[in-house]
This record gives structure tokens, sequence and C-alpha cells, in this order.
């Protein structure tokens, strides 16, 4: 068995050759069998506790949870609070995560990379990303060929993003991600071996051309400086490999190929938000089943998202901002668009559990290699301080932890047994066979009152 | 059969497709003399058998031999306690016989990590200094050095036009600092760049030539390349060819294309309407658009508890909001009313053709917000602002060609958008032919590309062949994907090449009798600009580079001392440190700077989180002040230039919330004495709203604004809280108010307000009860240079402790020049918990066994003098004991900046005792009584004066030193006892030694 020193020595040498991204997808799955996909969906504004509350409480679990006392229930002949309704058909798989913290992220209205780094991000300047966020962790994990997708609809309050702009993950301590901004980016850039073809032609003539010419210059060159041209080289030969290698899937990427409407086109000024929702899912399902990856991270929203388009609300500019200070639009009060806002996303979540189980992977479907994950960025609520950031989780007969179909409520912060994120997270990593100790800063508060905190969660561990 | 006969035998036994294991005599007599005591069948320390080497597979074999070889050539084995030592020369055998080992398999590590920053200190000091080598000729590699993130932040500003700005020059006439270009900005807007030559986060040298390009630098780049040659284009475009002129020739036709069509939709997008009534009559063109059909809107009531968005929250983009006030406007006249002229409007619109939810939103919009947003017109002169389109019609010719477009494609039922729409397709197409006839670029274009790209991109001319070659590729390029893709892909693939990527230093002209040749000019012209800044040789560096007068010694020197000089470029220090609101810049060479914050490491508590309970305030504010602080001393020291690393080690005059400008300081602290003259004598808990205005002309022009009438509690809490400073009889105070958005907060010298006043904390001060020195750095208690200065103190702590351990590794290997082996693998490096002691005894207790103690005796003793300071650097006697069976009394949970909101913890005295070993002077080793005695005597010595000397060898070279560069290093020392301490001189020696000018091929 790999121990953890050995684990790090050896990622350590890999990142000095390749970044994560890029090594996610030289190398070989790690373990026969199917993949395990993960998607992260990052939302803003804040989660309040009180919202993930099961209306079908008894009255004991009621008090408990509103006393954030550890707690838990099976959802099975639970009723869910009326925004998760959408999900009840899949209640076996779902998981309601409450008592988690985030102190040791930045909270407050933006998170940046922080919340899925544990870490405090310092207005999200580089030298803030202390490391590899845990959706570039488990990419690690499970290569494919294009390593790890990241996609967000943020905008600037009035309009939509559009296009390849700096993302919310990291790849390594500095590296902050790029992501696809609009849908219709996201279908050019990652089915282009289908839909343009000749671009990749011209992608593979000029890494030929650079090689020969790289190959050319290191003739005249002795030792490590001939060793640094052959790098280059080496790195030109594997950016070609693995076009070579979607060139040869390229059939199948054709098959899952998406739809997307007309109204995405040119960024899709046009398209409402539940319009873009629905193409941007249809990417993301799309991008899993053809296998071009097995993580995506999706900021379905953040402070800046223009909300247009929402049922109820269909005629507003609204301000996701502006609901956090509790303002209403049209008439309908702010509390009753917030949750409008989270119908939708959970429609996106549904869509997404619904299609991967019609999906066939070996003996069952993809959805029972695939977990989901809906959490806010900044905790529970809009100014969040992060003492708790709920989750609610949606995993398939495979995973590996021990937590579907339950509504769970683990200490609060500051007390005996509390977790972090920085310990979900390592329980994600151990059950998934990195063996890291603890992933993430420590929490500063847990510490102070010297209450044991690293580590995964271990009852969760199947 | 001895153990080395088992050996041999076992080796010929070795697997007969790989190269036999081998053993010569030597070696094998050293191993059985000085090894196998240890490392056999039976003792096995660490866990390492030696006798076995043979039959271990062949990796396993090669990993120990790397170990080995690494112990034996470091001088780690055997244990200096050992009695039995080999010679030098048996050491130097059983390394060789090693490196031949490994060599066959190509598996040897040692030379690699010995290029390594942490392996600069093996090369023995002594020998450096000792002059027995200076004899030696001097000279680097020939190389390709990567980029760093700083260069390539300022190649990709230069490519793109990025031309950043602050407001921190001298000062003018107005008193306000002037608008300045600078260097070190990386929030390029309108491109999304990732920078992947990030440099490692370590304290001391981290910018070497060790690094190679590899598959993540190069994806980066790739992805790079996109958005650059995309954002050339539109340079090209924008600039109508005074950028990239060669791809403005090639593109010409088709951007004058797509102007002319940029007119005509303007045009018709502003006067569709009118032109169609010029062209069918009003009659005939109300027939022709299409019926229209209203939008549907619901509009519901809110409840008791609803809270309507405000205005800023409810509008629509800009160009939405022109749009309706123009077409409010236009139909002001004719609407008897609102609701009419919103339903003129809605109509309008829909015959334009606007997307059915646009007008939707539109009109929820003016449905909630019309009479507010009337009543911010004047205001906010908002016709002024948005004046309406005045109609005039294109030339004829241009008229000419719209009408009969129209007349030829416009049906019944058209919206104006689609007449438009349709005009746009025909001509798009007509040009589209039209250009296909014309044909891609020709070769003069392409050819004038490629030169242009070269200059640009590589910053050179193409050789002849490249020329060829390239423009053979260009060619292709745009053959296969025409002009726009194909320009773009000529621009990407000079991006990613490796010429981009590395910086080249190679020499030139005949080789001297040892086979060095000089830098060649142009290497030499950027090898010095980027010794001192991140950008390419200025104009003059290269002028000299090209006309001959980079060819000697003087020439170097007279290159490094004018830019040393220069005084008139500012740079970005630290944008973490800038985009928390607190400055970072100088006008120094920003490298010279640099050198020194990376040797120190004090920027390295940016990432640190530490709890605000234990600082007993609000941390997260400080950090970005803590470094700013420190890098202005130390750029103090480096423009007073004299003893500076004496005064670097030992100053006691810091800045403590203060921007650098005296006159400023002083201006904004005596602003706060004259409001505390003003209310002398009232209770501020007592201040009306008549107080208010009795003096609100005073309190606006003393900056106290947005307080008084409305929040009047805010107003008596400021008062207070800037009477309670002078109140015990402070000359100044420092210059803050409670809420920084409503006083006379000082500004620091890049115009931002200085809301870190909580940084006192670290140095034990009452905001309170504080005499401010305008005047800094003034001296501050218990201080003795950077290394008490509470970043350093901070940025080599943990999270909630100190941690005397990397404290004395940092002093072990950045001033005493040391070595301090890795943590061995089988070693647990946590120091345990206990709440009844002190650090410093955990500490002891976890690392005194003598296993461990052989290396921490070389750091601990060191360390252990700062415990003298807490980890946010805090002075103290006594140490809280923090755990919370210990608490003594709790603190506020909130409290005004000035109050301490930290539990108070049962205490143990801290021993500031340690021991200082290493100098080589008996003068200054030996006990030391706490950190200030340390720093002191470490001023003191030769050895750190030499070894700090060595870290700027490094840093100016990027690389390790050799023997050959003992003559480099020894003059620069000797440079730097010469002129009373100047870094400059440092700095010109260095550049103009042996060492930096001449370079000579390897295998290395």
């Amino acid at each position: 068995m790999t121990n953890r020193r050995q684990f790090l020595r050896t990622t350590a040498a890999g990142a000095l050759a390749l970044t994560p991204c890029f090594k996610a997808f030289a190398g070989a799955s790690p373990e026969a069998g199917f993949p395990k996909r993960f998607v992260f969906i990052r939302k803003s504004n804040g989660e309040r506790p009180l919202e993930l509350a099961l209306p079908s409480f008894s009255n004991r679990d009621r008090d408990m949870d509103a006393r954030k006392e550890a707690l838990e229930v099976d959802l099975d002949g639970h009723e869910l609070p009326d925004y998760l309704k959408g999900l009840d058909a899949h209640k076996a798989d779902m998981t309601i995560l409450q008592g988690l913290s985030c102190m040791m992220s930045e909270n407050g209205h933006f998170s940046y990379s922080s919340v899925m780094g544990c870490y405090k991000s310092n207005r999200n300047s580089l030298s803030g990303i202390k490391r590899a966020t845990i959706d570039f962790e488990l990419a690690k994990l499970f290569p494919s060929p294009f390593g790890h997708v990241e996609l967000s609809l943020t905008g600037n309050y009035n309009a939509f993003r559009t296009g390849i702009v700096s993302g919310y993950s990291a790849s390594g301590p500095q590296q902050r991600n790029y992501c696809y901004a609009d849908p219709q980016t996201a279908y050019n850039e990652l089915f282009k071996c289908v839909t343009n073809p000749e671009a990749v032609d011209s992608d593979n003539a000029m890494l030929s051309f650079l090689e020969g010419d790289e190959n050319f210059k290191a003739r005249i060159l002795e030792g490590y400086e001939k060793l640094k041209l052959s790098n280059h080289v080496d790195s030109l030969e594997s950016i070609r490999r693995r076009n070579k290698q979607l060139a040869g899937i390229s059939g199948d990427i054709a098959k899952h190929l998406p739809t997307i409407g007309k109204i995405h086109a040119d960024g899709g000024l046009n398209a409402s938000t539940p319009e873009k929702w629905e193409a941007m899912t249809e990417v993301l399902i799309a991008a899993l089943v053809t296998g071009l990856t097995n993580v995506v991270t999706y900021t379905i929203d953040e402070l800046s998202t223009p909300v247009r388009g929402l049922p109820g609300n269909e005629t507003d500019r609204i301000s996701i901002h502006g609901l956090g200070h509790n303002e209403g639009y049209s008439g309908v009060s702010a509390d009753k668009i917030r949750e409008n806002i989270r119908i939708g996303h959970m429609q996106q979540v549904a869509r997404i559990v619904e299609r991967l189980k019609a999906q066939p992977e070996g003996k069952g479907t993809m959805f029972d290699n695939t977990m989901i994950l809906y959490f806010p960025e900044g905790g529970e609520t809009h100014h969040g301080h992060g003492t708790e950031a709920p989750f609610v989780i949606l995993s398939g007969a495979n995973c590996r932890l021990d937590i579907a179909g339950r509504y769970i409520r683990l200490p609060y912060h500051g007390k005996e047994g509390h977790k972090t994120l920085g310990n979900w997270y390592t329980t994600l990593l151990n059950a998934h066979g990195n063996p890291i100790k603890h992933y993430g800063d420590l929490d500063l508060e847990m510490s102070r009152r010297k209450l044991e905190q690293t580590g995964a969660i271990s009852r969760f561990m199947a | 059969m001895g153990r080395v006969g088992i050996l041999s035998a076992l080796a010929a036994m070795a697997v007969a497709a790989q190269p036999p294991f081998q053993v010569d005599p030597a070696a094998a007599d050293l191993l059985e003399n000085q090894c196998f005591s240890c490392h056999e069948e039976g003792t096995e320390k660490g866990d390492v058998r030696l006798d076995n080497l043979a039959g271990l597979p062949l990796d396993v074999r090669l990993d120990l031999m790397n170990r080995m070889q690494e112990q034996v050539y470091l001088e780690h084995m055997p244990p200096k306690d050992k009695k039995s030592q080999p010679t030098a020369e048996e050491r130097k055998q059983l390394v060789a016989w090693l490196s031949r080992e490994l060599g066959v398999h190509q598996a040897s590590k040692l030379e690699g990590k010995l290029r390594m920053p942490a392996y600069g200190n093996y090369v023995d000091h002594a020998k450096l200094f000792s002059g027995e080598h200076a004899g030696l000729p001097g000279f680097t590699p020939d190389r390709r050095w990567l980029i760093s993130e700083f260069i390539f932040n300022e190649k990709f500003n230069r490519l793109l036009r990025f031309r950043p700005t602050r407001d921190i020059g001298p000062k003018q006439a107005n008193g306000r600092n002037a608008r300045v270009p600078v260097s070190g900005d990386s929030r390029r807007n309108g491109v999304n760049l990732t920078n992947p030559f990030l440099l490692p986060t370590d304290s001391g040298v981290r910018y070497y030539d060790t690094t190679t390009l590899d598959g993540g630098h190069l994806l980066t780049m790739l992805t790079n390349a996109r958005e650059a040659s995309a954002y050339a284009i539109y340079l090209a475009e924008r600039s109508r060819g005074r950028d990239f002129p060669a791809i403005h020739a090639i593109l010409k036709t088709e951007w004058e294309h797509q102007a002319l069509l940029a007119a005509r939709e303007k045009f018709l997008g502003d006067f569709i309407g009118i032109v169609l009534r010029d062209l069918y009559g009003e009659e005939k063109d109300a027939a022709l658009l299409p019926t229209f059909v209203p939008v549907t809107i619901e509009r519901t009531g809110g409840g008791d508890n609803y809270k309507k968005a405000p205005f800023h929250a409810a509008e629509l983009a800009r160009e939405e909001m022109q749009l309706m006030y123009f077409t409010l406007e236009k139909f002001r006249d004719a609407a008897g009313d609102d609701e009419e002229l919103l339903r003129l409007c809605e109509r309008d619109w829909f015959h334009h053709g606007h997307d059915a939810r646009k007008i939707a939103m539109r009109l929820t919009f003016l449905d909630g917000y019309l009479d507010e947003w009337r009543g911010r017109w004047e205001t906010e002169n908002y016709a002024k602002k948005n004046p309406l389109p005045r109609y005039k019609p294109l030339a004829e010719s241009e008229m000419e060609i719209i009408r009969a477009t129209i007349l030829r494609h416009r049906q019944k039922g058209d919206t104006r958008l689609a007449v438009i729409g349709k005009c746009m397709a025909d001509w798009k197409e007509q040009f589209r032919q039209e250009r296909e006839r014309a044909g891609v670029a020709n070769e003069a274009q392409l050819g004038a590309l490629v030169l242009e790209l070269f200059r640009e991109i590589l910053e050179r001319e193409p050789g002849d062949q490249e020329a060829v070659e390239n423009l053979q590729l260009a060619k292709s390029y745009v053959g296969k994907l025409g002009n726009v893709a194909g320009v773009r892909k000529m621009f990407e693939t000079l991006l990613v090449s490796s010429d981009f990527a590395y910086r080249s230093e190679f020499g030139a002209g005949e080789p001297d009798e040892h086979g060095r040749r000089m830098l060649a000019p142009r290497d030499a012209a950027f090898s010095i600009s980027y010794a001192l800044t991140d950008s390419s040789p200025d104009p003059e560096l290269l002028k000299a580079a090209e006309s001959g007068r980079l060819a000697t010694r003087a020439d170097y020197e007279r290159e490094v001392k004018r830019l040393l000089a220069q005084r008139d470029k500012y740079h970005v220090i630290d944008e973490a440190v800038e985009q928390l609101g607190v400055q970072s810049f100088t006008n120094l060479p920003v490298r010279k700077l640099r050198f020194f914050r990376e040797f120190f490491g004090y920027p390295n508590l940016m990432p640190i989180f530490k709890d605000d309970k234990r600082f007993g305030g609000a941390y997260k504010t400080v950090t970005a002040g803590l470094v700013s602080e420190a890098d202005m001393l130390v750029e103090h020291i480096l423009r007073n230039d004299r003893n500076v690393f004496e005064e670097l080690l030992t100053t006691d005059e810091f800045f403590v919330f203060h921007s650098g400008d005296n006159e400023a300081m002083a201006a904004h602290s005596a602003k706060l004495r004259e409001v505390y003259e003003e209310f002398r004598g009232v209770d501020p808990g007592k201040l009306t709203e008549k107080d208010f205005d009795a003096r609100a002309e005073f309190l606006k022009a003393h900056g106290i604004t947005r307080v008084g009438r409305a929040n009047l509690q805010t107003f008596r809490k400021t008062i207070e809280g800037i009477s309670a400073r002078f109140d015990k009889g402070q000359r100044g105070a420092p210059p803050y108010v409670l809420h920084h958005y409503q006083g006379p907060t000082a500004s620091d010298r890049a115009g931002q307000k200085m809301r870190y006043e909580q940084i006192v904390k670290c140095y034990d001060l009452d905001l309170h009860n504080w005499d401010y020195p305008v005047e800094q750095p003034a001296p501050m208690p218990h201080r003795a240079g950077i290394l008490t200065h509470p970043a350093w103190l901070i940025a080599f702590a943990r999270n909630t402790e100190t941690d005397p351990i990397h404290r004395g590794k940092w002093i072990r290997e950045k001033l005493l020049a040391g070595t301090i082996p890795d943590v061995p693998v089988t070693v647990d490096a946590v120091v345990p918990e206990d709440h009844t002691k002190t650090v410093r005894t955990r500490v002891a207790e976890k690392t005194g066994e003598t296993y461990c103690w052989k290396c921490h005796e070389g750091m601990n003793p060191l360390g252990y003098a700062f415990e003298m300071y807490d980890d946010f650097g805090r002075f103290r006697t006594e140490e809280f004991l923090e755990h919370p069976d210990n608490i003594v009394k709790k603190g506020p949970d909130k409290g005004d900046p000035h109050v301490d909101l930290r539990d108070t913890f049962k205490t143990l005295p801290v021993l500031t005792t340690g021991t200082l070993a290493g100098t080589g002077d008996p003068q200054l080793d030996g006990e030391v009584e706490n950190a200030i005695d340390l720093t002191r005597r470490l001023a003191k010595s030769e050895r750190v004066r030499q070894s700090i000397i060595r870290h700027a060898f490094r840093f100016f070279m990027g690389r390790n030193e050799m023997l050959s560069d003992s003559k480099t290093l020894i003059d620069a020392d000797q440079a730097y006892v010469r002129t009373d301490g100047s870094f400059d001189a440092v700095i010109v020696s260095l550049l103009t030694s042996d060492s930096f000018l001449y370079r000579k091929a390897t295998d290395r």
C-alpha cells in the first residue's frame, strides 16, 4: 500500500514535469474499471441552513436542527424542502449535509477559488492561491483527455461574461484556471475535434513545425541545455498525442454532441438565465458522457451574474447582490426570487442525474460512478462568515462514501466533533485513493480551542 | 567469502540484459571499511543495507545508490561522530564509482540537485573566499533561462501595448502625486492571460536557470497565444496600423470592409426609420411593418415585507438605458401621458425588431422606476451626456447603395432590424467575394509579417533560414485558413516557440585560452536589463549592443551604473499587496529591492492564515501593511546605500502605520489635532445636531464627511476616538478614524486610505496612547533589523505559535552559509501539544534526542533567541499558554480598533537565550541574550556578509556558485567593504565580473 509520504513524493515529482491538468490527460487511469466523476456546482449568495431543513422533521429533530445539534435522519419517508422537490425521485441518492464550516476560506461576498482550496484567497490574488483546488486534486486521480473542465455563468450585473475567462479553480499553487463563460464557447472548445477539425489540423501543423524547429535548435546543444529543449519537444509531442487521442474518439463524441440553441451564438446576449443554465447543463452532461473529462466545476452564478427571464420575474433584470440585501422585484420578495433561482439550479441537477442514469455503464449507469456537489461559495448567507456551508450531494451506487439518502447535521463549529470543509475534502480524497492526511488550512478557532480537526470524516468512509 | 566477495559474486549474477553491476576495488574497500559496519545484514541502521546492492532490483538499487552518492558527497555519511572518516580523496573515489554506476543507467540525480538553490551552500565557503581558487577563470555556462513570472508580464505588456499607470509619481504643484507609467501590473483589460512561469514561494533566491519548460507551461502558453493573437489583431485594427503594420497591411481590406459595414449598420441602426419613410413614404412604410403584438408583463404587488430593489440594482445596462432614453424623448411630445408614451415606445421597439424579452424588461423597469429615473435626468445631467442622434445622411454614393439594397430585400412584415440584417448579409457576401477574387496575402506581405512578428514577439531579426521557413509556414497557414486565421496562427506559433519562453545567454566571438567567449552583445543587453528590471533592454542599452559599445567590462559598468541610477521608472513591487488596498511600488530598479524581499522572505506572511481572536483585532487588515512597510524599510536602507547589510540586520528605526511621506503624514496627524482642539473639553457623548451644524464647514474642511445629523452616533464616536488619542498628552496621533469612509484617515502615496491602523498591535503599541512619530522610520523599542520586523517574524511562524526551528534554519542557511539536511523520511516532524509548557520547551523535548539534535543544534539555538516575540511579532517576556483550560480572563468579542480583544491565559516566562555558532569569529560565537544580541553579532560577522554576497551572486547569476566564481565573490565582497557597505557596488562588481561576462559551452 502506498503510504502518505510515498504518495506525496510521487505527486511532487509529477508536478515537476507536468501541471495537474496536463498530467491528467497524459497519464493512464490509476485503476481498472470505470472512473469516478465529480461535478462541483458553486452558487453565490450563501445557502441558508434553515432552507434545507426538512419540513417533515419531528419536533425533536426540528429543534435539534435549529439549535445546530448533530443530527442524522433518513430522507426516505420525509418531505424535501420545496426547492429540492424536483429531486424527489432521487432522494435515495441524495445527501443534505449540514454543519460543515468554511472559515478557512474567504467568506463574505466572494470566495473566488478559496472555497475549493481551503485557504484565504486574499481577494483573489494569485499569491493567495495556496494549492490545487479539490476538483483538480480529484481530476488527477481520474485522468481524462481534458483532465478538468470549468464552466461559469457570471457577469458584470448587466451582461454575462462570454468566451474563455479566468476561472475559480486552481491547478496548483498560484495557478488560476480558466473557464468557459458561455455555453457556445464551451461547446466550440470542448467538441472542436468534431465541430471544427480544420482548427485541430492547423494546431497540429503548428505543433509539428515547432517540433521540427526545436529539434533543429537542440542539435547543437549539450547536456542540460539540450535537455531543456528536449522537454519542450516532448511537451509539443504530448499535445499532438492528445489531439490524436481526441480524434480517435471523435466518433463517440459526435454521437453525444449536445444541441445548443441559436440564441447562444456569439455569447448569447439575448439568452435568458434559465436558457443559459439549460444550455450549460447540456454541455456539462456531454463533456462527461463523451469521456472528455471526469471532473467539471461549474459556477452556476456569482453575485454579479445577471438574472433575466426567471419564472415569476420574467421581465426583470435581477441583481443577485440585491437579493442578498433583501431587495425584491416586481412585487416578488427577495426570498421568493432566491428560492426560484435555487429551483432553477435544482432542475439542472435533476437533468444531470437523469441523463447520467439513462447512460449505461458496465452493469449499471454512468450516474453510479458520479457525485454531484451543490454548495455555496461563501458560507451560510449573502455576507457569510463561514460557520456553516451546506452541501446538497447526489451520489451514485458506486460512490465510495456512506452518505446517500440522509440528512446529516454535523456538530456545530467550535464544538467537539465539528468538521470543516478541509475534513470533507480530505474525505473525498482519501476515499478515492489520495491518502493525504489533511487537505487545506486548519480552522483557527478549532485550533484555539485545541479541538481535533484533521483527517477524513471517518463515519462517511464506506 | 568476504562481504565484498558476496557483493561481487552477486554482481556477476546481475541480469544479463542489463549492463553488469561493477564495484571497483577502491570503492569495495571503502564500503567494507566505512559503511558495512552500520549497513549490512543485521545492523541496517536507518533501514539501509548496502551489502546486497547487486541483488536488488535495478530501480531499488539505483535509488539507494543515489542516496549513497548524495550522503557521501555532502559529507553526511559517515556520521561526524564516527571516529574513522574517509580522506577527501577516498570520498572522491567513492562518489566517482557511484556516479559511474549511476551514469551507466543515466540515473544520477546529484548533478541535478546540486544545481538547485537549496544546494548552493554545499560549495565550500572557505574555499570560495580563501583566495586559493581566485585564479580560476570565472564563467557561466552557455544557457537558456526560462523567463520568470515577472518577465512574462512585462513581455506581454510590451507586446500588447498595455501601459498601466498609477498616481505615485513625484508631487505636483497641486500637491497630488503625478500619474506615471508602472511596470509590474498584470491586470490587463481585454485579454485573459495565465502566467505559467511562476516562481517557487520559498525564501531565498527563487529565480534560477534550472527550470525547464514542461507540458503545463506549454498548454497554458497555447491558450495565451490564442488570446494574445486575437488581441494583437484588434490592436492593429484599432490603431489603423500604427501597431503591427504588417498585420494591418494583410487585413486592411477586410477591415475596410468591416468599417464600411459597421458605418452602414450604425447609420441604419440610428436612422432606419427615417430612411424607410423617405424611401417608401410614411403610409406605405407603415403598411410594410409587421403587425404589432404587445408583450405581456405580470405586475404583482408586494406583500408587507416586500422591499423594492433600489434604482441601481434594477437599472439595465448602459446601452439599454440610453436607448430607452432616446425613445422616450422621441415620443415625449406625441404622447398625452406616460401610459401612452410607453405604448408608443413599445410599438417602436417592436417595429424595430427588438427582442421581446428586452422590450418586456424595459417596460418592467419603466413601470417601476420611470419617475425616479426622470428625477435623475436633471441631477445627473443626462441630456448632455446622452445627446440625441441627429440625422445626417451618409455620402450620396453610400446612400444609393443602401437604398438599392433595401429595395431589393425589404418584404412586407419585416421589422426594421430584419431589413438591416438582410442588407448586411448581402454586403458581407459581396465583400467576401471581392476578397476571394483578390486572393490571400502575397509573399511580400507575408515576408513583412514574419519580420514584424520576429521583432515584436522574439525581439530580434529572423536568421536567413528562419525567414525562409517561417515564410513557407505563413503561406501554408493563410492558404489553408485564410488571412485572419492564418495571421493569428503565425502569431501563435512564435509565441509558443522556446525562443519566447527562454532568455538566451550565449557567448560569441573567438574563445579565449580558457574556452570562454564574451556574452553576445544582444544577449548581454538582455542579461543586464533582466538583472536589474523585468523589462527588455531600454533603447540606450540596445543601441549600445548594436553599436559595439557592449564589448568591454567598462561598457558593462557604464550601463549597469546608468540603470542603477534611474529613478524615473516606477514598478509595482507586489500586486498581492496592492490588491489589498495598500501601496506597493518603488522607483529603484525593482530587482535590487526584490533580492532582499525574497532573501528575507517576509512577503511569505501573506498566505499565513491567523486567528483574529489571538491577534486581538482584525488581523487580515494588517497583512498587506506589514509587507508594504517592511518593503519601505528595505527601500529606505537601499536608498542610503551605506552599510546596507548591517542596517538591515540591526536598525531600530521602523515604519509603522506610515506612508513613507513624512510631510503628508504630519499633515494628516495635524488635521486630527485641529479637530481635537476644536472639540477640546466637549463631552463627545453629548454632541448634538447643533454642534454638528455649528461646525459643518470646519468638519468638511477637515475631511470629516458623511457624519452628522443623519448618523450622530458615528459623529460622536469619531470625535471621541480622536480626543482619546490626544487627551493623554501626545504630540501626534495615528491618523485614522473609527469609520474609514467618514473621516480624515491618512492616504498612502498611491492615494488609498490607510486602513491598517491595527498594525500597531504587532508592535505592542496602544492606538489611543501612542505619541505618533510623523517622521519615520522612527525608533521602535525591542527591535533590531528585519529579523525582528513583525513581517519576518510572522512569515517564519506557524498559524498559532512561533517556529524557532525554521527561524534558526533560515539564519543557518541564509546568513551563516550553512547546510541543514532534509528532514529524514522516517522522522515525524511534529512538535507535540502540551498546554503546560512553552513552545521552546516542547521543541527542545522533541528535538533533544541525539538523532534529532545532530541537525537541530544548527537551528534551534539560533531560533530560540526570537522567543522574545510571539507569532504576531509582539515583544513579550511571558508566553501565553493558549488553551481553553488556561484562560484567566475572556477578552471582548468586539471592540474599536484600539481595543485588545485577546483572551488572557496563564503564562510562563520566555527564555530568550540562544547560541551563535558558525561565524568563525570567536568574538561573536557563543551564548546570546536574545534576538537583538544575536542580530547585532550577526551584523558584525564577515561570514554573514559573505553569505549575503553569495546569495546576491545567485540572484543575479541565476545559478549556484562554483569554485571558479571565487574571484567574482571575493571582488564583490571587497567592493562592499571598500565602499562602506554599498549594495550598488556589489551589483556593479557582480555584473562586471568574469562570471557574468564570460560564457562557455559545457555539457553540464
